[in-house]
């Protein structure tokens, strides 16, 4: 069984995550073409190595994000979201 | 409106239950015999509190405005305290809570808080109906964490999982709340989870429970042994 | 007695047949460099040498021919998809199967035993519907039908309606088949080399040349070759291989398993396919029982197995056939999928002028092996977009024309 370490609820089977896919930019919305939003939203960067990426915990609707090998399937490191964006009052935080 | 029921109201009924008032709350008072299920409670039991009163927090202001209104959250999420009315506050993360009232149901904290939730808006602690939305289970008894092992992948021997522990993990393949709070010296497990999947739950449960001679029990019996720990 | 015989026999030693050339020595340049020699890189060489008289190929793979997901799949051919663009694809597929052990003179077991993909709930039935009047509209033979007639079909199927997810009709698709896959790989390689392409296994591509925006050669493990064109076909390798040129895809590699009992007696004639149980089920010449299910929930370069997989697979599996309870499992593998987000697969240009895709594969890659091979040949070859490859193109979803055929998909991912 795979071992997840959720910032929020400790050691858990990976079965209680969902992958969010690779944390990327947003494109800005008032500014943004038609391109720009295509590649946002359909191409990966798919790499072989370590990716960072977005993960939910089902059970508590937390989402966090880690880093995480896709070779050797090992996970390197997880972290909260906060660490990578603006502090926002309204998201979870210690 | 008729009295609030159970997610499980038709199940219970069907095993023989007896609803009726107790202690201030109308829920499943004995299921015909409560000597018996004073001594099951103690081996193997499970008791249905969906009647009982509950009500979750979420905001950046949830901890502060709850402790303005005398509820104390445990510091760290996944823990659980005890408040002096006998109601149970869990921190489900660092901003969001769930408050379990207390087993005598009447002038409930969760009603009081309820009521006054709008003024939460201005801290921006925002109120989650939980009444409707979670069954909540008790489990109780010398071989809870044996059944549990059974059913959820997280470690629930007190050595790992003591008293005051919360776990918001799959139980029988549900998203599940799991909140040890004893009563005297006799494991308890606190078990919420999405009241559209209560009755499965519920079936799974006792399915679980059969090997180790468990049995669905009432409010009267929990009662009887919270007065005896008291 | 023949005379050839004779000779043999007066021989101390009989010479071993060759069914594939030696491994060459690789030259410099090639007029077309194949990257992948799996089957589908491997239908392209054949198909240009024999339709487009184009020899000067080199097959290049960085392991064995056939080692990726053609020798991993679960080897299912069907035409019954959704969408207009996918019906007419897999139907020239269908076609160019049947015909294709003769073509290739060589046994593929091909196996037409039909193909049910089950309904057990009332919007599955109208997907069901709506597909088996797309397949027919389009020639492709599916049909809805209903348990009495399932029944004489999978005798061993569970019918009964107190289960979880009871059977309530089936997209019927006689047409569906099965494959011997590494023969498809063997037949393919032979024929190719025969004509004169040049397979060279155990040699890895570490980088692909661009100047001014053309393709002018490879960089291999072997040294570094200069070629006019390049055609990367390369399944759950896809984004890597297109790094090299600089390009990303519309692709998230995910590990997809399946897994094979010991042998049993023949039961189990056509393809079972259960959406919402997300499992799929027949029973291969050898008599073992061939499982697969959803892909892995997240994305992996690696064909590990997992007990998730074997436990979350087989319970369905017990639900369909009560009576496999006892069956022991022989084992168990996994293949690599780039899935696409409308679940249909990337062929054509690229951005790289003379670079040439064959990718998205996900789950659905192998029925498609001779109509892929033979149209992105027929590209490669003419510098013309075959009308069937269109639809697929890389620059669809820049232009937000997907082929969405997720409701075709045999089981949900």
């Amino acid at each position: 069984m795979k071992i997840m370490p959720c910032p929020l609820n400790g050691p858990r089977p990976i079965q209680e995550f969902t992958c969010g896919g690779e944390v990327v930019a947003t494109p800005n919305p008032d500014r943004a073409d038609a391109e720009t939003w295509a590649d946002y939203l359909f191409l990966h960067h798919n790499a072989a190595g370590i990716v960072r990426e977005w993960w939910y915990h089902v059970p508590t609707s937390f989402w966090f994000i880690a880093d995480r090998n896709t070779v050797t399937d090992e996970i390197v490191r997880t972290f909260l979201p906060r660490e990578l964006f603006r502090p926002d009052a309204q998201r979870d935080q210690p | 409106m008729t009295e609030p029921r159970s997610p499980i109201d038709d199940a219970v009924r069907a095993a023989g239950a007896v609803v009726g008032e107790h202690a201030g709350v109308t829920a499943v008072t004995d299921y015909g015999d409560p000597e018996a299920e004073i001594a099951a409670s103690r081996r193997l039991g499970l008791a249905d509190l969906s009647p009982l009163a509950r009500v979750g927090f979420r905001g950046p202001g949830a901890r502060e405005w709850l402790a303005a209104r005398g509820v104390e959250l445990p510091d760290e999420p996944n823990r659980a305290r005890v408040q002096p009315d006998g109601s149970i506050a869990i921190a489900r993360s660092w901003t969001e809570a769930l408050v379990l009232g207390a087993l005598r149901g009447a002038d409930s904290v969760c009603d009081r808080l309820e009521a006054g939730a709008a003024d939460g808006h201005r801290v921006r602690a925002y109120s989650l109906p939980r009444f409707d939305g979670m069954f909540w289970f008790a489990l109780t008894g010398a071989s809870a964490v044996d059944c549990l092992a059974k059913l959820c992948g997280v470690d629930m021997r007190e050595s790992a999982f003591p008293v005051g522990s919360v776990a918001q993990t799959s139980l029988a393949r549900l998203n599940a709340v799991i909140v040890r709070v004893d009563l005297g010296d006799m494991p308890v497990f606190h078990l919420l989870g999405d009241s559209a999947s209560a009755e499965y739950a519920w079936a799974s449960l006792l399915d679980a429970m059969q090997e180790f001679d468990g049995r669905p029990v009432g409010l009267r019996a929990l009662h009887a042994l919270a007065r005896e720990f008291e | 007695m023949p005379l050839g015989l004779l000779k043999y026999g007066l021989r101390p030693r009989r010479p071993p047949d060759r069914f594939l050339p030696p491994r060459p020595e690789l030259k410099r340049a090639y007029d077309t460099v194949i990257i992948g020699g799996g089957g589908h890189g491997l239908a392209a060489a054949y198909y240009l040498a024999v339709d487009h008289g184009i020899t000067d190929v080199a097959v290049l793979d960085k392991g064995y021919l056939g080692g990726g997901n053609t020798g991993r799949n679960t080897a299912i051919v069907r035409a019954n998809y959704l969408t207009e663009d996918g019906v007419r694809f897999y139907a020239e597929s269908l076609d160019l199967w049947r015909g294709l052990s003769g073509e290739l003179d060589f046994n593929l077991q091909y196996s037409e035993r039909g193909h049910l993909t089950l309904a057990h709930a009332d919007s599955a039935i109208r997907t069901m519907r709506w597909r088996a009047e797309v397949n027919k509209h389009l020639g492709v033979d599916s049909e809805l039908i209903f348990p009495d007639e399932i029944a004489r079909l999978v005798p061993g199927l569970d019918l009964s309606s107190d289960v979880r997810h009871p059977v309530l009709a089936a997209l019927y698709h006689p047409p569906g088949a099965t494959a011997r896959h590494d023969a498809v790989v063997w037949a393919y390689a032979a024929r190719a080399a025969a004509r004169g392409v040049e397979l060279h296994s155990d040699t890895e591509v570490t980088g692909i040349e661009v100047e001014g925006g053309r393709v002018t050669g490879v960089e291999t493990s072997r040294g570094t070759i200069s070629c006019n064109r390049v055609l990367q076909a390369v399944a759950g390798q896809s984004s890597l291989v297109s790094g090299m040129a600089g390009f990303r895809l519309p692709i998230h590699t995910v590990p997809l398993q399946a897994c094979v009992s010991l042998p049993l007696k023949p039961w189990l004639d056509p393809i079972v396919v259960s959406g919402s149980l997300h499992v799929y089920i027949w029973q291969s010449a050898r008599g073992e029982v061939v499982i697969g299910g959803a892909t892995d929930p997240y994305g992996l370069y690696a064909n590990r197995s997992t007990l998730e997989f074997a436990e979350g697979t087989l319970l369905p599996v017990l639900e369909l056939f009560p009576f496999l309870a006892n069956v022991k499992m022989l084992r168990q593998w996994a293949g690599m999928c780039d899935m696409t987000p409308d679940f249909s697969p990337v062929m054509g240009v690229t951005p790289v002028e003379n670079l040439y895709i064959d990718a998205g594969w996900g789950t659905w890659g192998f029925k498609a092996t001779p109509v892929c091979g033979k149209r992105m040949a027929e590209l490669i070859a003419t510098g013309r977009t075959p009308d069937l490859l269109q639809p697929f193109r890389l620059s669809r979803f820049a232009e937000f024309e997907q082929v969405g055929e997720k409701g075709a998909a045999s089981v949900g991912h």
